[in-house]
């Protein structure tokens, strides 16, 4: 029986894209099970690793069943994949342990977002997928905060190391999501694959991060406005380094 | 021990856990809680994640913290 391919390059886009960024956030978490400040983050760290390359996992396989995967059958195999769809700021190892709170608060909540926009999709794998990311995320937003909330707290190098961290992966993560107009968002949202727009989910997002941060007076170019009841940029994104189809900044 | 010093240390000892939480699981509802181990750290929040990483070998029906600051001594051994 021959069974008829998905013809949908938004959808392999994207599901390339957060396997790619789930693989490369677990191969970074990894280095840091044993090197972790102490034994219980240690033992959080190697769960979260295999939570990451799990959900991974679980994501690949998605690829083999799109048209668009017959041109070059080895990108859809995470051992054999060249393509690198994840993060620019995920290319190099993380130089210490406040990279891994900033990946686990900043780029792991991201990912999660969409998830969470895509757990009535009407793509069924990446519904039932998405409902068990979310279910199994909830606990690794609980570490990244909790993390964030000691190491800001520490203050002196400690506080400062963080918010470097923090910089480091900010501006890439919001872009994740796409421009507004970006076309591979836009027929996902279409085909009610997600339900919202970048620019919704980038809401979404910083509705999340921002309580933390602005309580902590972290400070990022981001204002609650009132009238509205939500956390919107105050400085437009820059998509000069942006690259849609790797969904990542490259460097000039 | 100069100012400098003492902030460093004041900022190690911030980062370094002090509380202790006793972890109390049952596999079975018929089953009573019974101490399974413990963790330390000063966030209630991050207690939780930890015990339920470290603690991850049974399909628990229920998991308790109990601080131990809490706990009142009766009987000392």
């Amino acid at each position: 029986m021959i069974s008829k391919r998905i013809d949908n390059a938004a959808l392999f886009a994207m599901l390339s894209s957060l396997a790619d960024n789930k693989q490369a956030i677990g191969r970074r978490y990894a280095y840091w099970c044993n090197g972790a400040p102490a034994l219980e983050a240690a033992v959080a760290a190697a769960a979260m690793t295999q939570d990451e390359l799990g959900h991974a996992r679980t994501l690949y396989p998605l690829l083999e069943d799109f048209s668009q995967a017959e041109a070059d059958p080895q990108q859809v195999e995470p051992m054999t994949r060249t393509l690198h769809y994840h993060l620019g700021t995920l290319d190099q190892d993380f130089a210490g342990w406040c990279d891994f709170v900033a990946t686990n608060f900043l780029v792991d909540t991201a990912l999660t977002t969409f998830f969470e926009a895509a757990q009535d999709s009407s793509y069924d794998p990446l519904r039932q997928r998405a409902r068990k990311v979310v279910q199994e995320e909830h606990l690794h937003f609980v570490h990244g905060e909790g993390w964030v909330r000691r190491l800001a707290k520490a203050g002196g190098a400690v506080r400062k190391t963080l918010v470097a961290s923090l910089q480091k992966f900010w501006d890439e993560t919001l872009c994740w999501f796409g421009p507004q107009d970006d076309p591979t968002m836009q027929r996902l949202q279409n085909e009610d694959v997600i339900d919202a727009s970048p620019d919704e989910l980038r809401s979404r997002y910083l509705a999340k991060v921002m309580p933390v941060l602005n309580s902590l007076e972290i400070e990022f170019p981001v204002a609650f406005n009132a009238t509205t009841k939500r956390w919107e940029l105050t400085q437009a994104l820059s998509w000069e380094n942006w690259q849609a189809s790797s969904r990542r900044l490259e460097q000039a | 021990m100069s100012e400098t010093q003492e902030n460093t240390a004041s900022r190690r000892n911030a980062l370094n856990e002090s509380h202790v939480w006793q972890v109390y699981a049952r596999r079975k509802y018929d089953e009573p809680l019974h101490e399974i181990g413990n963790v330390m750290a000063d966030d209630v929040e991050l207690a939780r994640v930890y015990a339920r990483s470290i603690y991850d070998e049974f399909s628990w029906v229920e998991m308790v913290l109990v601080p131990r600051e809490t706990i009142v001594t009766v009987i000392e051994s």
